[in-house]
């Protein structure tokens, strides 16, 4: 999430206005309609045809295709580099993809009371170098023009609306989701001094002249004092700096876990900073660390990039192969709805798949694949007829719960123009940190549905005492490889680069997790930077 | 000894006092609460003061089945009177939702109060004939009741209501109530069998009641808000807004969530402020939305003028709508407004309605609730009205009401500012009206073919209006405030602004 450090004490009164209104609860009969009946749903990523790439008992390929360019995995590296290859004036490529939607991460879905996430749900106001991203924003209106300042001028519609965020914390809602409310004096000046170094990173530039930290990650200085952050944990950078309010590890902890599923445990310092001082909030005059945002989350941006693969997608496909083989990248898929197999021969190919299914697809990769985590998520949406807390502070975009396990939870309906909601959808989110993510994979799919009920339930409890009798529905969604995680040494390491690297100029990889950290922006730039790169040699070759 | 018995005569004589003011203060509070609630005084404190005699009456027929332990039945129902008592008016005022099964547990606790304290009386008699020569008794304990009585009906109009309120005053004498059974207790532990049980029973009964005295505060505020003094003679609670209409005097006033909506005494000042600046200065008066205004208030001035067509009215709440349709006191106040068959009431949520509209306006009124949270805040916001400016014709007028510039100047300010980042002509004026203080209004232009001062057209028979529009927008400086934010979605500056300016009065 953002880091709110622009907090002000101003809403003490409208707290304290509201908190009358707390007595009343004993007298106020909350969820009306008792929920007879928990409707209870489990779904995920399709791993269970991802894992036949592990004894990949496919039939032969029965039809061949021949194209020109293609696009394996339709995330947003994929979708960006169809629209780059668009833009190029490029229409001869395919796109294939695993599931029967395009999307990944950025995935979404609906009931009648709303849309809501799968995967990521904000982008971060853009920084204001990013011309691209500013440009495709643009396109799709969600930048209406430019001010007289030159500041871009976002849709109303698409900002998160105010109140924005809201922590529960020492039994209150307060605004943002910095803890501030009832810290000590000593407390308070460790966020002081932690923001004023985080503002300072955000800031700085290295001997080369980059930026310190940047987005695309690609872009930060290379300056070896800054990337021996990489070489320890966050939670080491912060004994080492002497910070000791135990509010501020939490809320480190949480922004960590936020972007990148590892807590501050386990995370590279690199990566935790580069959370607070990647962004510039350079793009808007007033709002800088202001989102953008959408009911469906950023499947909003996936069905913008969608149109420009419109009648060039095999879904379903899973590519199960991929070499070279007489100057020509043979790729062999298989169609789980026909249930056969196919071909495809392509001159060029972009894996747009992460680097822990490319490794069962490409030979020699399995070595360096080693290194690269990934941590599993659990979602799940409620319908519930009440969100009943004490009212401390009215309901927000993002509601999180100190000290909770998970992330706390997104309201979807939040930039809905209505007046009221009869029904109310919250997605929560949850990442599991921990530092053997392979046995935490194994757990997330060997607990029952019913098991992770509870768990979601238990955890929102802490806020809303009785969620559980005010959930109507439930979708549970997991995602066993949720995002890479950057674990030290990981950024800046071997493996990366290794994974990075093209294979005779006819096979590239683009992914957030060649970034190491899993936010649009990286996919983004990924999309566009693979189709220039493979469009610039060709223009060579010729 | 008969020191000793001049104190335990003393004592029950007291009793009486107290028991004969809390039984009459009990009926006074039910009698109050009825009228309030079901209106017509006169009616209601008849019954009541019927049915309550009629039950002691009862009570003391069955006084006679008393024949043991009279000493401890007199404490147990002293204990009973102050715990129904006490409690009866807050059942009543949490039941005010339920009309019809209110009169019965109405008059069901009256009874039961009346009942009570008719056996009291005769139970007293019956303990203390051995010890009193009769004609003393009768003469001492008709004379304590009467004199607590007369103490009650005097206490409670003048000093227990206007300083406790109608709980509170319940509560505290069921106190009282019970806290005589205590002293009763501990005084006459000797006379008293099993004197411990009857002390943990009258201390937990009073430590029910303090505790619902403590926060009596917040059950009125939940269940009679503002309302208090004047008489309600209509609830109903719709999915989105609770509607109380009160009368005090030739003055009804209608409630949303608690908050004036309106004043039959002045609303004209503000209806017509609202109405007739925009309906004269408008190029064109032929379709006029109304957004907001489920009272019809608003819709009953844009009737006087014949060249309107069509009137579109968008409201949220069909509760409200159908109330103004149907209900006889309200459609006086509109005169029939809502079913004129130039109107078209529409019940829906005016921002999904807006971006939805395919028509085209000449005026727009619109009347929202002030913007206290952040939904009613999205109704202010510049989205919303650049969304208004897509359904009004060129020359359009639109008026908003806009608050108290003189309670709130920054939020007025704000409201002024956001719309003129979208029509091209704006102002603001504002008008006194009584009930809720100096009140505020923005008013804008869809184009330059027409201004604030022109009067395009006139209706007869304004009471305030007076078509001199210049006479309305001057601002004294403490009605002005500068450095003021534009409202957004992604703000909502506005609701800050509100609670902040609202929040120091309350």
């Amino acid at each position: 999430m953002k880091n709110g450090e622009n907090y002000s004490k101003s809403r003490r009164s409208f707290v304290k206005g509201i908190g009358a209104s707390l007595l009343l609860i004993p007298f106020l009969q909350f969820c009306s309609d008792k929920i007879m009946h928990l409707l209870l749903r489990l779904s995920g990523t399709n791993h269970l045809l991802g894992h036949r790439l592990w004894i990949k008992d496919f039939p032969k390929p029965t039809s061949q295709i021949h194209i020109p360019y293609l696009i394996v995995g339709g995330g947003i590296s994929g979708l960006s580099a169809a629209r780059q290859f668009d833009k190029k004036g490029i229409s001869n490529f395919l796109l294939i993809e695993l599931e029967g939607h395009l999307g990944g991460n950025s995935s979404n879905g609906e009931n009648k009371y709303s849309k809501y996430p799968l995967g990521a749900h904000y982008l971060p106001l853009p920084n204001f170098k990013d011309k691209e991203l500013l440009q495709f924003l643009e396109e799709e209106k969600i930048i209406l023009g430019y001010d007289t300042k030159g500041f871009p001028v976002f849709d109303e519609l698409q900002l998160s609306f105010a109140p924005d965020e809201r922590l529960f914390y020492k039994n209150n809602w307060q605004e943002g989701v910095v803890p501030k409310d009832g810290n000590s004096a000593n407390q308070d000046l460790d966020f002081q001094r932690f923001f004023k170094l985080m503002d300072a990173f955000r800031e700085g530039k290295g001997n080369d002249g980059k930026y310190l930290f940047d987005i695309p990650l690609h872009l930060s200085s290379e300056d070896t004092k800054i990337r021996n952050l990489d070489k320890m944990t966050m939670k080491e950078w912060f004994e080492t700096n002497n910070f000791k309010a135990e509010p501020l590890f939490n809320y480190i902890d949480y922004c960590c876990k936020d972007d990148f599923g590892l807590g501050i445990e386990y995370v590279s310092a690199w990566a935790g900073i580069h959370y607070f001082a990647g962004r510039k909030q350079d793009a808007s005059s007033d709002k800088k660390d202001s989102v953008l945002t959408w009911p469906e989350g950023n499947a909003r941006l996936a069905s913008h990039l969608k149109k420009y693969t419109h009648k060039k997608t095999l879904k379903n496909h899973l590519v199960y192969d991929v070499k070279v083989k007489n100057n020509k990248v043979v790729v062999q898929a298989f169609d789980d709805i026909k249930k056969v197999s196919v071909e495809i021969i392509a001159n060029k190919v972009i894996m747009a798949t992460p680097q822990f299914v490319n490794q069962y697809l490409i030979k020699e990769r399995k070595e360096f694949t080693k290194e690269f985590h990934y941590t599993p998520w659990l979602l799940a949406s409620l319908t519930v007829t009440d969100l009943a807390d004490n009212f401390s502070f009215p309901l927000s975009w993002d509601n999180v719960i100190y000290d909770a396990k998970g992330l706390g939870y997104v309201y979807d309906q939040h930039q809905s123009l209505n007046q009221v909601q009869t029904k109310k959808v919250i997605t929560y989110y949850h990442s599991f940190s921990s530092s053997d993510l392979k046995k935490s994979r194994k757990e997330l799919y060997k607990k029952n549905k019913d098991y992770w009920k509870q768990f979601v339930f238990d955890d929102l409890k802490i806020a809303h005492p009785d969620i559980e009798d005010c959930t109507e529905e439930m979708e549970v969604f997991l995602l066993g490889h949720g995002m890479v995680s950057p674990a030290p040494g990981f950024i800046f390491g071997e493996a990366k680069r290794n994974a990075s690297k093209s294979i005779e100029n006819k096979i590239y990889f683009a992914h957030t997790d060649l970034s190491g950290i899993s936010i649009f922006e990286e996919a983004f730039h990924h999309g566009i930077n693979i189709v220039n790169q493979i469009l610039d040699e060709t223009a060579l070759d010729s | 000894m008969g020191k000793k018995f001049l104190r335990f005569e003393f004592l029950l004589l007291f009793a009486v006092f107290i028991i004969a003011t809390c039984g009459l203060v009990y009926e006074l509070v039910a009698g109050t609460l009825a009228s309030y609630l079901l209106g017509d005084s006169v009616k209601q404190f008849s019954f009541i003061i019927g049915v309550y005699l009629f039950s002691m009456g009862i009570g003391s027929f069955f006084s006679k089945f008393f024949h043991k332990n009279l000493l401890n039945t007199f404490v147990e129902i002293e204990i009973l009177v102050g715990l129904i008592g006490g409690l009866s008016s807050v059942v009543l005022f949490l039941l005010f939702e339920s009309v019809e099964y209110f009169q019965f547990i109405l008059y069901l606790l009256v009874f039961i109060t009346g009942f009570l304290v008719g056996l009291e009386i005769p139970l007293l008699m019956n303990i203390l004939k051995d010890k009193v020569e009769f004609r003393d008794l009768v003469s001492n304990v008709f004379t304590f009741d009467y004199i607590g009585a007369l103490l009650a009906s005097i206490l409670f109009p003048l000093i227990l209501v206007p300083k406790l309120g109608i709980m509170g005053t319940s509560l505290f004498f069921g106190m009282i109530n019970v806290s005589i059974a205590i002293a009763l207790c501990f005084l006459l532990k000797r006379e008293l069998k099993n004197s411990y049980f009857l002390k943990v029973k009258a201390i937990f009964s009073f430590i029910i009641l303090l505790s619902v005295f403590i926060f009596s505060d917040v059950i009125l505020a939940y269940s009679e808000g503002k309302l208090y003094g004047e008489n309600i003679i209509y609830t109903n609670s719709t999915p989105y807004q609770r509607i109380v209409l009160t009368h005090n005097k030739s003055d009804y006033r209608l409630y949303l969530n608690n908050n004036l909506q309106f004043s039959s005494a002045d609303e004209y000042r503000y209806h017509e402020a609202l109405v007739h600046p925009v309906m004269s200065i408008a190029k064109n008066v032929k379709h006029v939305l109304v957004l907001g205004g489920g009272d019809g208030l608003a819709v009953r001035e844009i009737l006087k003028y014949k060249d309107v067509e069509k009137i579109t009215l968008v409201d949220l709440d069909q509760g409200m709508t159908k109330l103004f349709k149907t209900n006889k006191v309200l459609t006086d106040f509109n005169k029939e407004s809502l079913n004129n068959k130039k109107v078209t009431v529409i019940n829906t949520d005016a921002y999904i309605w807006a971006k939805s509209c395919k028509e085209k306006f000449d005026v727009a009124i619109i009347d929202f609730p002030d913007p206290s949270n952040y939904s009613l805040g999205k109704l202010y916001s510049l989205n919303f009205y650049q969304t208004i400016k897509t359904i009004l014709q060129p020359d359009a007028a639109v008026v908003i009401q806009t608050t108290s510039p003189y309670f709130a100047p920054k939020s007025f300010w704000c409201i002024n500012k956001t719309v003129m980042q979208v029509f091209p002509q704006v102002d603001a004026y504002h008008a006194y009206v009584p009930s809720f203080g100096e009140w505020g209004y923005t008013i804008a232009i869809n184009g330059f073919g027409t201004t604030f001062n022109d009067v395009n057209r006139k209706a007869e028979g304004l009471k305030f209006y007076n078509y001199q529009f210049d006479r309305f927008n001057y601002f004294t400086n403490d009605m002005i405030s500068n450095e003021i934010e534009i409202n957004r979605l992604d703000n909502q500056i506005l609701v800050r602004y509100f609670d902040e300016e609202w929040g120091k009065l309350q």
